[in-house]
């Protein structure tokens, strides 16, 4: 694979781009090659691929309040999955779904305070999501999502409407993607007609919706099954045939599907919702085309208490006899008590402008929330400049090389997690049935704790548990 | 009894901000070291076992003010020995109060930047008025810039915490300030200043955010409750903090659902809700201020206890309503 350095009718085709949602700078034409491009969305910041948007839970980046995530992050995109809003479906309509937007824009992006300049991208599931148990697989109509009070199926025409009304930027259709599991043929076979069924019905509802208006606001990504294109061809044929017109993009759930994808996709954004555990696999799926990917072990690493400590290209020279550079430097250990040292040298985040390593390795160990801002505003920081660093390698051509250099300079995964993390929250508690261990005991016992926490606690809400009431110190949970 | 009166009427003091400006720190203080759990207070000073690795440390009236002189902070606080008010032991209290005196002594002595750091005391005796006075007197001829009034842990009735702050106010000096330790409810603490307090911190707004607690004027609701999942008002309406403000003015229109949401599931629920109870707490300090600049205080604490109890005077605390009594504000009055 070669890709030519741009030269000046690369630079004359940015210059005179049209409004297009996606655009290709540069690409070697066939379909599995890295490329540049640039997604545009108006009144969004236009997004150079290859990109990353960031993982939400419950409409957050975790850590990151709303205010922070305008002013201390170069975040530009985030991915939210509606499976966080709608554990009281169908029994009673979702608070998103009732909820007006004040001045009439995106309901989501009201809601959950998303700054207005960066983009919104809608799926059904988490990314990595909580694989359904057996007991409720996806049906001809609804797929199993997992919200906050157990697993439920969602089906396909609500999520079509659900998804319209609440106005994000990309809206990736529903797929009966057999997360974690291999597919036989007969499944292969179900699982294709599903989509086709699921993706009309989709397009139905956008018709409906905007039969009145210049048409959809939000651009429709297709989700491709986990499976070769050959393997899924008759709903590959339908994406080229009939939806040609109505898909502005292709979602992935991993690899197989870039294989064979045929030419006649190729101008379509791809949107990697895969689970690449370390920068050398994000680097192998920019390799084989993907433009807009979600990274989430940015969050797993800033929850271990880990600060992202790679460079692309690799700021070292790979050594024959060196010893590999970690990726990551675990903050709990002791070693940073005393070091006056940004978490990176010479990173211009605001973690790294502002604090010191002694300071994040106090907060980790007195377990201040502070620690987990830090290190998430730090290692985003290190995604952003990641990204850039692999378009402007692209751009000069350099890509593959610095590819290549980057693996030998670099281990191969990310440190172990050694401390505590977070507490664990919402969806990461699985209770593993009555009389468990607390998850984080608390570093510090004061005398009168109990009493104190009772003393400033309202009475619990309704709907509390039994963890949550134990937290709140109103009585111990009996094991 | 005119002379009598007139001693009891007391000028309702300017307090300072409670916010410190980016350039000054905030105070430091040892004093949870001696509430740890197997702490052992001697007169050399507290013996602990490090909460890190349960190794035995020794702090020291010295030790603690070298620490704060290498720190900086602007306000820095005696190492005093603590004992909950509500304890029992009446002669331990008092050996508590007779101790702090003393290392009051050492910590003076220890002090290396007395130009630049301004050392507070901290009036102990639990909630023996007697000893409060007998402390005041105490502490008051050691002349340090400013006096903190402690031990107060929020476990007593508050009619004995409103007695200790009134007494101690009444025998400081005019021109020092007045803090008031780990004071952190509104009510609590527009009557300490009633009293004539000046100062105060406490983790409660923050701590309370993170059970999920919303603090507004009319009392203090939690967020996590079920009657909150569709209601798509601010935390508090007209409140100007970065979370309530629309976002047509600025601010992030996050509702009420939405802290619902996500409170106790994700961090950034707590962090939304500290900035809101924050800011409440700050705008009510400086609607304090602005009420006593403009002689109206009392006024003032009508409306606020008017408001938190939508105007049920039934409902007023009783020590409230004593605790202002004694400086003249007839809450009851209309
Ligand atoms: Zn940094
Ligand atoms: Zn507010």
């Amino acid at each position: 694979m070669t890709v030519q350095p741009l030269d000046a009718v690369h630079r004359d085709k940015i210059a005179q781009l049209p409004e297009e949602m996606f655009t290709i700078i540069k690409s070697v034409g066939r379909a599995t090659e890295p490329r540049l491009g640039r997604l545009h969305i108006l009144g969004r910041d236009t997004l150079e691929t290859p990109h990353y948007v960031a993982t939400t839970s419950r409409g957050v980046v975790p850590h990151i309040t709303q205010d922070l995530f305008a002013r201390a992050t170069g975040i530009n995109g985030v991915y939210v999955p509606l499976e966080d809003f709608i554990e009281k479906a169908p029994d009673k309509i979702p608070p998103l779904y009732q909820f007006k937007s004040p001045d009439g824009s995106s309901p989501l992006r009201r809601f959950i305070a998303l700054r207005e300049r960066a983009l919104l991208v809608l799926g059904a599931r988490r990314t990595p999501p909580i694989i359904a148990p057996a007991a409720n697989p996806n049906t001809n109509t609804s797929v199993s999502i997992s919200t906050s009070v157990g697993f439920r199926p969602l089906t396909a025409e609500d999520y079509a409407e659900a998804a319209e009304k609440l106005q994000p930027d990309i809206v990736v259709g529903l797929g009966d993607i057999p997360y974690g599991r291999a597919l036989g043929s007969k499944r292969i076979e179900k699982a294709t007609d599903r989509n086709i069924e699921w993706l009309q019905a989709h397009v139905d509802v956008r018709n409906d919706w905007y039969e009145d208006t210049t048409g959809p606001s939000t651009e429709l990504f297709a989700p491709l099954l986990p499976v070769s294109c050959a393997n899924q061809h008759y709903y590959i044929e339908s994406l080229l045939q009939d939806r040609s017109k109505d898909v502005d993009g292709l979602a992935f759930y991993n690899l197989a599907a870039l294989e064979d994808l045929p030419d006649g996709l190729s101008h379509l954004p791809r949107l990697a919702l895969t689970e690449p555990t370390t920068p050398h696999e994000v680097l192998q799926h920019v390799s084989l085309g993907l433009d807009v990917l979600t990274v989430p072990f940015i969050t797993a690493a800033t929850d271990a208490g880990i600060a992202l400590s790679f460079a692309f290209p690799a700021t070292a020279a790979p050594k024959a006899e060196a010893p590999p550079v970690s990726l990551g430097i675990d903050m709990w250990t002791t070693d940073h008590a005393t070091s006056l040292a940004p978490l990176v040298e010479g990173c211009e985040c605001y973690a790294c402008t502002n604090h010191h390593r002694a300071y994040l390795q106090h907060l980790l160990s007195a377990k201040e929330m502070l620690a987990w801002v830090l290190l998430q505003i730090h290692n985003h920081h290190t995604l952003d400049l990641f990204f850039a660093g692999i378009r402007k390698s692209l751009e000069d051509g350099s890509f593959q090389q610095n590819v290549e250099g980057f693996a030998k300079v670099y281990e191969s995964r990310l440190p172990e997690k050694t401390g505590q993390g977070p507490r664990i929250r919402g969806y990461q508690f699985k209770s593993e049935g009555p009389g468990e261990p607390k998850k984080n005991p608390a570093p510090f016992q004061m005398l009168d704790d109990r009493s104190e926490k009772l003393a400033e606690s309202t009475p619990p809400a309704a709907d509390a548990d039994a963890a949550e009431l134990e937290e709140q110190g109103f009585a111990e949970k009996q094991s | 009894m005119a002379a009598q009166h007139s001693h009891r009427q007391r000028r309702v003091r300017y307090p300072l901000d409670p916010h410190p400006p980016a350039s000054t720190n905030l105070p430091t203080s040892f004093q949870m070291v001696s509430l740890l759990k197997l702490s052992q207070v001697t007169e050399e000073g507290v013996r602990f076992l490090s909460p890190h690795d349960g190794s035995p440390m020794l702090l020291t009236p010295e030790h603690s003010i070298s620490l704060q002189n290498s720190i900086g902070s602007d306000i820095m606080m005696q190492l005093d020995d603590v004992i909950a008010t509500t304890s029992p032991d009446h002669a331990r209290i008092k050996e508590a109060m007779h101790r702090s005196v003393r290392w009051l002594d050492r910590c003076i002595a220890a002090h290396e930047k007395p130009e630049s750091q301004n050392l507070f005391c901290i009036i102990q005796g639990g909630l023996d008025l007697e000893l409060r006075r007998e402390c005041c007197r105490e502490m008051v001829a050691r002349d340090t810039p400013g006096i903190a009034i402690g031990g107060l842990s929020g476990g007593e009735a508050k009619d004995a915490f409103c007695k200790v702050v009134g007494t101690c106010t009444q025998l400081l000096p005019e021109r020092k300030p007045r803090y008031v330790m780990g004071v952190g409810y509104p009510e609590d603490i527009l009557v300490s200043v009633a009293l004539g307090a000046d100062m105060f911190d406490c983790v409660w707004p923050t701590r309370t955010a993170r059970f999920g607690n919303g603090i507004t004027a009319e009392g203090t609701f939690n967020l996590r409750h079920a009657a909150y999942a569709y209601d798509f008002r601010p935390v508090e309406e007209g409140c100007q903090c970065t979370c309530c403000r629309p976002q047509s003015e600025g601010g992030l229109g996050i509702t009420r659902a939405y802290i619902h949401h996500v409170a106790a599931k994700e961090t950034a629920g707590a962090h939304l809700l500290s900035m809101h109870n924050v800011h409440h707490l700050l705008e009510l300090m400086r609607r304090a201020r602005e009420a006593i600049v403009e002689q109206r205080y009392p006024e003032f604490l009508k409306e606020y206890f008017g408001r938190l109890y939508a105007g049920d005077k039934d409902k007023y605390p009783q020590w409230a309503v004593d605790a202002l009594q004694g400086v003249e504000v007839d809450l009851l009055s209309d």
